[in-house]
């Protein structure tokens, strides 16, 4: 078959996508309808199990922060996974308490998804209920007024827009929220 | 074999009998633009390295912030640059070894047309932060679509030309060909039209085995078509062997597909998926091999021409970063080693040498050989020709170089929890400064490049040697 596609376009073009298509079916289609974690959401009340929780969907406000996330690409510099490496969960962690791997269960409803790539910043998995508004507020102003040596952009109109401020801050504290792990010590308890 | 000139070259006296005479109109405006992007997106390449070291740098203007360059130095370099150079040079090639015209100059210029009138809107669009938000597939959906269009009437002009060639055996760069057209056309309507139905690691999933097949299904294939084309006419030497050539082929077709989940090793995504990216990644090292010994065999006692052949050097340092390149790649997505170059500043280093070390040298090599003929005079400047080459050889070299070993350095102390994140990021100022000087030298290339270029497309007739 290959031999007759050197003189025939058409046998070359009908081999190539049938050899490509092999890979393509089992690694896109078939993945979804055999592994069911991509598709429900989280939910556990069994402490034996593992942490415990529920996904829920973003409200109006988050979803509006997230939109600016999307905007500003802020997923070029910070990934949103705690991997299967002890030293994810340690830095995704939170005053002395290892976050949770993030599982496929957790992103249900996000479109689009925004693990990253890319870690110039620290992962923002478990970012929510670690920093209050006025932190984000001089943080997102100028990085460097808190963080001696970081190399975040300054984001000043986010900061002067009421709405986008809010918009985005909720939104940061709604991340990794599904699995109940934090410790006592957040500021929002 | 029937003797094959370009309009140019002939210079309006009449064709000699029984010659094809190309008019090489729609690879003269693909080329000429994407020289141009090049030269534009490699100031915002510039920028965006000077933002890592100098971060307050334009940081108080929105649309140009990193988060929004980013992108647009992505997107630019890949469909502005690259990609158009891709499908200009195919134009030039295709026909020649089919020994035809091609098929509609004015369908093929029409492409081009549309093509800029893309590059142009995702240029307003990026920096106005309309983002779809995933990878490679930043752009809005009303260009997504203008992208199939055009991709279909550059996939069709390239078909027609092909069924009515003169040598019915084909040449193995014509088969990559109609392989870039044809895995593009799914790959692409995967990674931006697909992806918006679903959401999730399901998304990722779709958006990874797009990111990964951009690079490996697209650039990949007309690369290396460009590669066997250029190879064995810049050094005059037949290629080494025509089996090889398919089993590299045959192979790519393959394997590659599978590998998308690789991007997500230790993430949140199936162990069994991720197991077989990582197997498939290594099998990629069979496509890559078997082209690159193709490569080196064919330039058997013939490597004194590196000496002074320009298009020769580019396109043999474009095989050896091929060949790293595609080392690192299987290399990467084992586990162990994943653990710690993932995420890092590896991957940039490791995506500059795919894009610009291999892919790009073979189309900067493919333009400064096609590009006399086309125009039917002497490359404006041998020497220039050199010095570009030698300094997108060093300031690549000083790129890929001090990214690989800052991100390793990088990943170690990740993964030493006990070092606050923070201090990873002052540690890698140095590598960040070198990687930035390391850029004017690439852009210093790119001027030399596209001058050159400009210069022997507009040059005064009297330049003629």
């Amino acid at each position: 078959m290959l031999r007759k596609a050197d003189n025939s376009a058409s046998w070359a073009v009908a081999a190539s996508l049938i050899l490509f298509s092999i890979g393509g079916i089992l690694t896109t289609v078939v993945p979804p309808l055999v592994d069911s974690s991509w598709a429900k959401p989280f939910e556990n009340s069994d402490p034996a199990k593992g942490p415990t929780g529920k996904l829920t969907q973003l409200n109006e406000l988050q979803l509006q922060g997230r939109a600016i996330y999307v905007r500003e690409g802020c997923w070029y510099c910070h990934t949103q996974q705690t991997r299967t490496l002890l030293a994810d969960t340690k830095r995704s962690g939170w005053k002395g308490v290892d976050s949770p791997v993030s599982t496929p269960d957790e992103f249900v409803y996000d479109s689009p998804h925004l693990f990253g790539t890319k870690r110039t910043g620290p992962d923002l998995s478990r970012v929510g209920g670690k920093y209050d508004e006025q932190w984000h507020r001089t943080h997102f102003r100028n990085p460097r007024d808190l963080v001696q040596g970081s190399i975040m952009p300054p984001y000043p109109w986010l900061v002067e827009n009421p709405q986008e401020f809010k918009a985005i801050v909720a939104y940061m504290q709604s991340l990794g929220r599904a699995k109940n792990w934090r410790p006592n010590e957040d500021y929002e308890q | 074999m029937q003797e094959q000139l370009s309009r140019a070259e002939i210079a309006g006296a009449s064709a000699p009998s029984g010659a094809i005479v190309h008019e090489d109109l729609s690879a003269k405006w693909f080329l000429v633009s994407a020289v141009s992007y090049f030269f534009i997106v490699g100031i915002v390449a510039l920028v965006i390295a000077a933002k890592f070291v100098w971060p307050d740098l334009m940081g108080t203007i929105a649309p140009l912030s990193y988060g929004r360059l980013r992108p647009l130095h992505v997107n630019g370099m890949l469909f502005g640059w690259l990609l158009a150079a891709d499908m200009g040079l195919t134009f030039y090639l295709i026909p020649r070894l089919c020994g035809v015209k091609l098929w509609s100059e004015k369908l093929g210029m029409a492409t081009a047309g549309l093509w800029n009138v893309i590059i142009l809107s995702a240029v307003v669009c990026l920096l106005m932060g309309w983002n779809q938000g995933l990878e490679y597939a930043e752009l809005p959906l009303a260009l997504d679509v203008l992208v199939v269009v055009a991709w279909l009437m550059y996939g069709a002009n390239l078909f027609m030309t092909i069924s009515q060639r003169k040598y019915p055996a084909m040449y193995v760069s014509i088969w990559y060909v109609m392989g870039t057209i044809v895995w593009t056309a799914f790959v692409y309507l995967t990674g931006n039209f697909a992806v918006l139905f679903t959401t999730g690691v399901n998304q990722a999933n779709l958006n990874w085995m797009y990111v990964h097949n951009a690079v490996g299904l697209i650039f990949t294939p007309v690369g290396l078509a460009l590669a066997y084309y250029f190879i064995p006419r810049s050094s005059n030497t037949p290629l080494y062997s025509h089996k090889l050539s398919m089993i590299g082929f045959w192979s790519l077709a393959f394997v590659y597909v599978w590998t998308g989940a690789h991007h997500m090793l230790h993430g949140p995504i199936s162990q069994w998926l991720q197991t077989i990216s990582i197997a498939f990644s290594v099998m990629l090292l069979i496509p890559v091999w078997a082209a690159v010994y193709n490569f080196f065999a064919t330039m058997r006692g013939q490597w004194h021409q590196l000496r002074d052949n320009v298009p020769l050097k580019f396109l043999m340092s474009g095989v050896v970063f091929y060949l790293l390149t595609c080392f690192q790649g299987p290399m990467h997505s084992l586990r162990a080693v994943n653990a710690i170059v993932s995420k890092t500043d590896w991957i940039p280093g490791h995506a500059h040498m795919a894009v610009l070390g291999a892919f790009s040298f073979f189309a900067i090599a493919g333009t400064y050989a096609a590009l006399p003929k086309m125009f039917g005079k002497p490359l404006h400047s041998d020497s220039l020709a050199n010095w570009s080459y030698w300094s997108f050889m060093m300031g690549g070299l000083g790129f890929f170089v001090t990214l690989w070993l800052g991100g390793f350095w990088q990943g170690w102390q990740w993964n030493n929890w006990a070092i606050p994140f923070i201090d990873t990021v002052v540690a890698l100022q140095p590598v960040w400064l070198v990687r930035f000087f390391s850029g004017i030298l690439m852009f210093l290339g790119i001027v030399l490049f596209s001058y050159n270029v400009l210069a022997t497309a507009l040059g005064a007739r009297e330049q003629k040697a």
